[in-house]
């Protein structure tokens, strides 16, 4: 099990995070855009699953609340 | 038009847009139709009732809103199972992008245009197809 700091980069959210929106929503990042609506500077998060379909952008300089990490909550 | 909203997004401010395409068309027979979202970020939160308190105290709209829908995903509305499959401008069909994509529908049913998100209301080629369509 792997112990993850409470805030990632964007850059650094990998497929299987639990991350947390501004808005107070959680999503498994099942997919990552590589972009944001024709901006390189942002990334998407996307879960699209059984769950829910939800979308998190963020500019990749920014920090995101990661809520769980290979089993690991914070 | 139907176009999926939201009140906190950055571009909530083309409800603006929206009821001047409402008010410039409306006796034509067009109309915008409104579908509420929250699948962007979380963005669109509140209940029918406060999402239509706030379109109207804020923007002064008085065109229709739907109840709040899912426009992506496996839970996609039927509405949008069909519009989603048609291209945009730049040939991309599937994913709403973003909170205000707009999707034109002519008087006979035929989904004639969809434009992205950062397309406003009142560009040119969107006041051009909705003419077009009304014609």
């Amino acid at each position: 099990m792997t112990v993850a700091p409470a805030t990632v980069k964007a850059t650094e959210v990998r497929l299987g995070d639990r991350v947390r929106a501004r808005s107070g929503v959680e999503l498994t990042v099942t997919r990552i855009d590589e972009e944001f609506m024709g901006r390189a500077d942002m990334v998407a998060f996307v879960e699209d699953s059984a769950e829910q379909w939800f979308k998190m952008p963020a500019p990749r300089d920014s920090d995101v609340e990661l809520v769980r990490r290979d089993g690991a909550v914070h | 038009m139907v176009v999926n909203v939201a009140s906190r997004c950055g571009l909530t401010p083309q409800y603006e847009g929206l009821e001047r395409l409402q008010a410039r068309f409306g006796a034509a027979g067009f109309t915008v139709l409104g579908v509420p979202c929250n699948q962007f970020a979380g963005q669109e939160p509140g209940t029918p009732e406060e999402i239509q308190q706030f379109c109207s105290a804020t923007y002064g709209t008085s065109f229709p809103l739907t109840e709040k829908l899912e426009v992506n995903g496996r839970k996609r509305h039927p509405l949008y199972q069909r519009l989603t499959a048609v291209p945009d401008t730049d040939g991309r069909a599937g994913e709403v992008e973003w909170n205000f994509e707009k999707f034109l529908i002519s008087p006979a049913g035929e989904i004639v245009a969809r434009w992205r998100p950062l397309v406003e209301p009142e560009d040119a080629r969107v006041i051009g197809a909705i003419e077009r369509v009304l014609a």
